[in-house]
């Protein structure tokens, strides 16, 4: 599992879930949008269309809050098969750079935020 | 308060540096820079930035400034990781639910 895009993002929450079914099958639901919906709402999107970072293993939605104050964040969804036959579902979900603009390339070795207080 | 100024403050290193060195406790300018890199007009911008999000306040005690962590500018990243701790799970739910109904 890697956190890369992560880096530089003041702190991501980041959570594991394993899942009772196959890989293929939990990538469809992730990512056909008929079925993407029955599960992850596209008023919490804002673009209902994933952008797919590797096929069949990773991919990306942007979201954007219905309710003021419309935060933006962008979360990723990591699958990979575990020795069971059933899946492994990394979730990365890291609110939007100042100006809008989501987490690409991570450029920085910077360690994550204490928790303070 | 402006959530980008927070996220903004907190993306550049020293001062992610610095801010973790007032949440261990408040201190003066000169305390808060040793052990530090930084000079003393650098390290007075950094806390005027975080200052600016709302995330450092200042006290005047005599002749020195104590700097220490706001709680309020805490809030929002606080309540962001509460909504989403609490969001996912249940949207993981949801998509148990849809993985049994769904056909092979």
């Amino acid at each position: 599992m890697s956190a890369d895009e992560a880096e530089g993002a003041p702190e991501p929450l980041v959570l594991d879930y394993r899942l009772d079914a196959p890989p293929e099958k939990v990538w469809r639901a992730i990512s056909m949008p008929g079925l993407r919906e029955a599960w992850l709402p596209g008023a919490d999107l804002a673009d209902p269309e994933p952008i797919v970072l590797a096929p069949g293993e990773a991919l990306r939605y942007r979201m954007r809050e219905d309710e003021p104050p419309f935060r933006k964040s962008a979360v990723t969804f990591r699958i990979s098969a575990d020795e069971a036959g059933g899946t492994r579902l990394n979730v990365i979900h890291e609110r939007a750079r100042p100006g809008g603009r989501t987490i690409m390339a991570a450029n920085s070795n910077a360690p994550p935020l204490l928790r303070a207080a | 308060m402006v959530e980008n100024d927070i996220f903004k403050a907190l993306a550049d290193p020293t001062r992610r540096a610095i801010f973790e060195k007032l949440a261990a406790g408040g201190m003066n300018a000169s305390a808060l820079r040793e052990g530090l890199a930084i000079s003393q007009p650098a390290m007075s911008q950094h806390l005027s930035v975080l200052r600016g999000a709302g995330l450092v306040r200042e006290e005047r005690q005599g002749r020195f400034v104590r700097y220490e962590v706001d709680p309020q500018g805490l809030t929002a990243i606080a309540q962001w990781l509460a909504k989403y701790r609490a969001y996912w799970p249940r949207r993981i739910e949801a998509l148990r639910g849809l993985l049994k109904e769904m056909d092979q």
